[in-house]
């Protein structure tokens, strides 16, 4: 379990991270969202004792992390895919891991197979694409067989491929019973990876919650219908209490289940040819919640206000 | 739930001797770290070489003052260049790689870390440049003896002690730019200091004070230390004369001492 209780850094006149206190349960897989430059990159140094705290503290098991018996094989960590000599081959850098934390130099090809670099084993690293360096990083990260994982962006400049990759192995790691702590500006991931979410925005806490409670608190969803009928339609969803929105050749219903317009088309003997239920996205969801909290906003075109990479400090 | 971690922990915790092993494993797999040394190698003997050849075929009036020890050592100023740059490059290639974050990660007592580091660097160094120091001197005395020119063993006064603190105070010249990486933690930036101090400042301080160059590293290393023939009448009263090989030793030692602490509660308390 890690722990973060009123974790302050501060840059000169900035505060990266506010105070903030939060919980990754052990077991499960809590996403960790903020905006750019929110402070999720510092917290995750400040977790791994890379950066020290202004004030407040934040322990891995009750413990500082520079405390750790053996931090390798208690934590595993993925913060910056450029972590790596490039001169260095991916076998040799794993090596000197290994034996850093008395690790039995048989897990270097265990990994190496477990991300499937055996075949690039004794290339240096600098030559690797960033694929292949996240794959590395994810391997240095699971050598010592920790039961708490920390990954800051891991599908970050991936291709679906490689996004795919990454998430089945978290996912892996997870079904393991391993703890996983991930960030990631690709939110729609987080609904795919994540049982819970730590929000953040400018360096403070915005929620603290479950997935699906997350979603559900941003609004209800909709559901996007296509009929013939829309003139006989229009009339009975208001009748039942939804309101419809016009987009071009289909209808966005809001307050009613699709199972609710299923059964008024059944009713009416209503033409369907298309029901789709629009789930809020959880994208929708941060939007809505950290829309106060985001540093560096486009004023202009707010519709374009993309999460992007998190920037660090 | 169940988890399946498999591996089991040895009691304890991490130990001094598991990162020196992985720092040397990290030295070990750098071909840049050979490079340099092998560099160092070859320009040490080729400049001892060159130096003491041309020391040879004189009047015999010529060789008045001659130091055949100093003579032989004149190389290993090289080594003193290619120390500066491995010294800070050891520390320095680790942040400019980002590989910093994964040896805190690995071994995150920082004081531990720095000691092993350090201790790592003083030894490989200090074996390379005490080898090497030997490796000139003879090399430079086979020459000499070979060419009838005055020439000096082991055995002749001061030769050895000449030799074996040319190589220690080498190491210690690697160690305080050892320092200057820990500092500035930019191998450009940690060069140029080195450089500066160890090649700049002595002509700077030649124009300001004459007396003062004594002082230098450069100065302890090419006169107090490699020379066996003091230069000026001793007890002359000299302002100029060059310090005393234990007294510049021990002022060579305060030298990397003040780098390396700096550097040392630098690295306590920096973000990575």
């Amino acid at each position: 379990m890690i722990t973060a209780h009123s974790l302050t850094k501060r840059y000169g006149d900035s505060t990266a991270v506010d105070h903030l206190t939060f919980e990754v349960p052990s077991g499960e897989v809590t996403g960790f969202l903020g905006p750019n430059g929110s402070g999720k990159s510092t917290t995750m140094r400040m977790v791994m004792g890379l950066d020290l705290p202004d004030s407040g503290s934040a322990l891995i098991g009750g413990r500082r992390y520079a405390d750790l018996a053996w931090p390798l094989r208690e934590v595993g960590a993925l913060l910056d895919a450029k972590a790596f000599h490039p001169a260095r081959t991916a076998r040799n850098h794993l090596k000197w891991l290994a034996l850093a934390n008395d690790i039995p130099t048989r897990r270097v090809d265990e990994v190496l197979e477990e991300v499937g670099l055996t075949s690039v084993a004794n290339r240096r690293v600098g030559k690797f694409s960033l694929g292949m360096t996240q794959r590395l990083g994810i391997a240095a990260a699971i050598i010592g067989d920790p039961a708490v994982l920390l990954f800051d962006e891991p599908v970050n400049g991936l291709d679906p491929e490689g996004i795919r990759w990454v998430r089945h192995f978290l996912r892996g790691l997870a079904a393991q019973g391993r703890t996983v702590f991930v960030s990631s500006h690709l939110i729609s991931e987080m609904s795919l990876t994540a049982d819970r979410l730590v929000v953040i925005g400018r360096g403070r806490l915005i929620a603290e919650t479950s997935v699906a409670d997350f979603v559900a608190r941003s609004g209800g969803g909709a559901v996007r219908l296509v009929t013939p009928d829309g003139a006989a339609f229009v009339p009975a969803i208001h009748t039942a209490g939804g309101s419809v929105e016009h987009e071009d050749g289909s209808l966005t219903v809001s307050g009613l289940t699709s199972q609710q317009l299923g059964d008024l088309a059944a009713a009416g003997g209503l033409r369907i040819y298309e029901l789709t239920p629009i789930t809020a996205s959880l994208e929708d969801a941060f939007m809505a919640l950290t829309q106060d909290d985001v540093e560096y906003r486009s004023t202009t075109v707010p519709e374009t206000l993309t999460v992007g990479e998190d920037a660090g400090r | 739930m169940t988890t399946e971690i498999l591996l089991d922990a040895p009691r304890g915790r991490y130990r001094a001797t598991n990162v020196a092993r992985a720092e040397l494993s990290k030295i070990a797999t750098l071909r840049s770290t050979a490079i340099t040394a092998g560099i160092a190698v070859v320009a040490c003997l080729l400049v001892t070489g060159l130096v003491s050849h041309a020391a040879l075929h004189h009047l015999p009036g010529w060789y008045q003052g001659f130091d055949p020890t100093q003579e032989s050592l004149t190389g290993m100023i090289t080594v003193a260049l290619a120390g500066g740059v491995l010294g800070a490059m050891l520390v320095t290639g680790e942040y400019a790689s980002g590989t910093i974050r994964t040896t805190l990660a690995a071994a995150p007592r920082r004081p531990m870390l720095f000691a092993v580091k350090l201790a790592v660097t003083a030894v490989l160094t200090f074996v390379f440049c005490e080898v090497l120091s030997f490796a000139s001197f003879y090399l430079g005395q086979v020459i000499l003896s070979g060419g009838h020119a005055p020439h000096a063993t082991l055995a002749s006064s001061g030769a050895f002690r000449a030799v074996t603190m040319t190589g220690l105070v080498i190491a210690l010249l690697t160690l305080m730019s050892f320092g200057f990486g820990m500092i500035f933690r930019s191998t450009a930036a940690a060069i140029a200091a080195f450089v500066g101090v160890v090649f700049v400042l002595p002509l700077v301080i030649h124009g300001i004070s004459e007396a003062a160059v004594k002082y230098l590293p450069t100065n302890i290393l090419t006169q107090s230390v490699m020379a066996t023939v003091p230069q000026a009448p001793p007890g002359g009263g000299d302002p100029n004369m060059p310090l005393a090989p234990g007294v510049g030793l021990g002022l060579m030692v305060v030298y990397a001492a003040v780098a390396v602490a700096v550097g040392a509660v630098l690295f306590a308390r920096r973000d990575a």
